[in-house]
């Protein structure tokens, strides 16, 4: 499949990869950024985010095997830590807010391992690849094209 | 203590709940970003169906404090009550909106709710009709972002009801 089109203002590339840039920053644990932007392109079904961010996991070191589970986190006993853990269900949350809301226990499940900059910060990078999820499927951008 | 009046003076609402977290202060090159991205995204779109577009969005993703300003933004630059109102069942009230909203609706709906699938050749096809191609990816951009400004919101239960219209403007 071809993309559908490649075209994107510049001007909201640019402020998109700031707003992502400045999340990841903020937060200050790239493997756990990678497995929160790999999760949330997951449920999104965004082939191009999940190639690109796949290979920038394993640039962080990012292990294969919390990677192949990712999907199956819940059930993956052993595999991620408490944090990692609350992190994962608050991104869930976060991307699927057509559902519903986002339960007081897992906000503050995020709110035990997270202080309230980080928090904020992991929330804007949730937001941010949800952003870039929808510019990539709504223009069908296929995937590849990463360059490490 | 609930009473069952019409009187306003006597009607007691639930307490307002408070934000769970201030992420523009705890954040604020996030947010100075989200609103650099805000900037780059409105100024290729008309702006009656840019509101249109983030009042639906927000709809669906149920952000309070999102549809509390949109619509008063909205309402602000001389949309119809009407119009607000029929949003939410816009399929079934078509006639108060223009094809061309129709089709940005559309496309509205499908990009918010990715996790049920993919967006669907139809959808994008029937916008691709009434928008050209820059015209259509500054739509594209404008319901993301609105997307991301609705988990701002709806995570950090920003409290409805305070904003007033062009407040961020």
């Amino acid at each position: 499949m071809t993309a559908r089109t490649r075209l994107l203002d510049g001007a909201v590339a640019q402020a998109m990869s700031a707003l992502s840039g400045a999340a990841k920053k903020g937060l200050g644990d790239p493997a756990l950024a990678e497995l929160v932007v790999i999760r949330a392109s997951q449920l999104n079904h965004c082939a191009f985010c999940l190639d690109m961010h796949l290979a920038i996991a394993r640039e962080h070191g990012v292990s294969e095997r919390q990677l192949d589970l990712l999907s199956a986190w819940e059930e993956a006993e052993g595999v991620y830590d408490e944090r990692e853990r609350a992190a994962l269900a608050l991104t869930e949350a976060v991307t699927v807010l057509t559902e519903g809301f986002v339960p007081d226990a897992v906000y503050e499940r995020a709110a035990k391992h997270f202080d309230e900059g980080q928090l904020a910060h992991l929330v804007g990078l949730i937001a941010a690849i949800n952003n870039w999820n929808r510019v990539m499927v709504a223009r069908r951008i296929p995937p590849g094209g990463h360059q490490p | 203590m609930t009473t069952h009046t019409d009187d306003p003076t006597t009607v007691e609402y639930t307490a307002e709940r408070p934000a769970r977290l201030d992420w523009a202060r705890h954040a604020p090159e996030v947010y100075k970003a989200m609103v650099r991205l805000e900037t780059a995204a409105r100024k290729s779109i008309d702006h009656t169906l840019y509101e249109l577009v983030k009042i639906r969005a927000s709809q669906i993703n149920h952000c309070a404090f999102c549809i509390d300003m949109h619509t008063k933004d909205a309402l602000a630059s001389g949309e119809s009550v009407e119009r607000i109102v029929q949003l939410s069942a816009w399929d079934e009230s078509r006639h108060f909106y223009t094809a061309k909203e129709l089709a940005a609706l559309e496309l509205t709906e499908a990009v918010t709710v990715l996790t049920d699938g993919f967006v669907p050749d139809e959808v994008y096809e029937n916008a691709a009709k009434h928008f050209d191609e820059a015209e259509l990816s500054a739509v594209i951009a404008a319901i993301a972002v609105i997307n991301a400004w609705n988990r701002f919101g709806v995570t950090c239960r920003m409290a409805p009801g305070h904003y007033q219209p062009g407040q961020h403007a």
